[in-house]
């Protein structure tokens, strides 16, 4: 059993699309924000499998870098979304 | 790859998926801040397969602290403006975008390359963090505190409010 570049993105992009299908459907807004990190992962996982199997020359490690970054920014997204939508909502 | 890494790897995508279609669907606030918890923990182990030991650490922490936002006790719901068929609409777009995103990876020809690193090389990617991106560091930074401080300053002034 092995696992390549393709198994990787198609990881991906079910994550991006599980993400967008959950900011799309949920009526509430509090509860569409933490499908942004869902959207970051599948970014994050694609850019770390192009990291692993497919960096030819240059930096390897430029996609782990990529997504680390990517899951710092979903923290402050989710935080900034839910503080605002917590502004305006009711408990 | 080998095998142990691929059995790794494939389990973790499955707790990964199944948490992420938790978030999208499940009903309750804490069960979606458990599934994003279980999401958090199967990015990592998915990171960890694909030699990215560090960055699964740091996915697994960041996605933990996003699971205690979306279940604490601050929660407020929101109704949002647009309507039912937008709102399916959306989702068929993205059931779109699933099969493009499919095709085009599984059609697509990539370069292959032999990977040098180590499981967890936390010094290599310190190094590029710190040293030759270190702008875009910063910039993800001044993100972070500019979000925290705004979510800071928004709850803030709603307990204000609701005080009056």
């Amino acid at each position: 059993m092995t696992a390549g570049l393709v198994a990787v993105f198609f990881v991906a992009c079910a994550m991006i699309a599980v993400g967008v299908f959950g900011a799309a459907w949920r009526r509430d807004v509090s509860a569409a924000v933490p499908t942004i990190p869902l959207m970051f992962a599948g970014a994050g996982i694609a850019f770390a499998g192009v990291a692993r199997f497919a960096a030819a020359g240059g930096t390897h490690l430029l996609g782990q870098e990529f997504a680390v970054l990517l899951a710092v920014a979903a923290v402050a997204l989710v935080a900034l979304g839910l503080g605002i939508a917590g502004r305006e909502g009711n408990r | 790859m080998d095998s142990l890494h691929a059995i790794g790897f494939y389990v973790s995508s499955g707790v990964l998926l199944i948490g992420a279609l938790g978030v999208a669907l499940l009903p309750r606030r804490g069960m979606r801040g458990a599934a994003l918890a279980i999401s958090g923990l199967g990015l990592a182990g998915v990171y960890y397969s694909l030699s990215a030991g560090f960055v699964g650490a740091i996915a697994f922490v960041c996605y933990l602290g996003c699971a205690l936002m979306v279940a604490g006790p601050q929660y407020r719901t929101v109704e949002a403006v647009a309507g039912s068929a937008w709102r399916q609409v959306g989702a068929i777009g993205a059931a779109l975008l699933l099969g493009v995103l499919a095709f085009s990876a599984f059609r697509g020809d990539f370069v292959s390359a032999t990977f040098k690193g180590g499981p967890f090389d936390a010094v290599a990617l310190g190094r590029l963090l710190f040293a030759h991106d270190v702008v875009a560091t910063e910039a993800v930074a001044l993100l972070g505190l500019i979000a925290i401080a705004g979510a800071a300053a928004a709850w803030r002034l709603r307990d204000r409010t609701s005080a009056r």
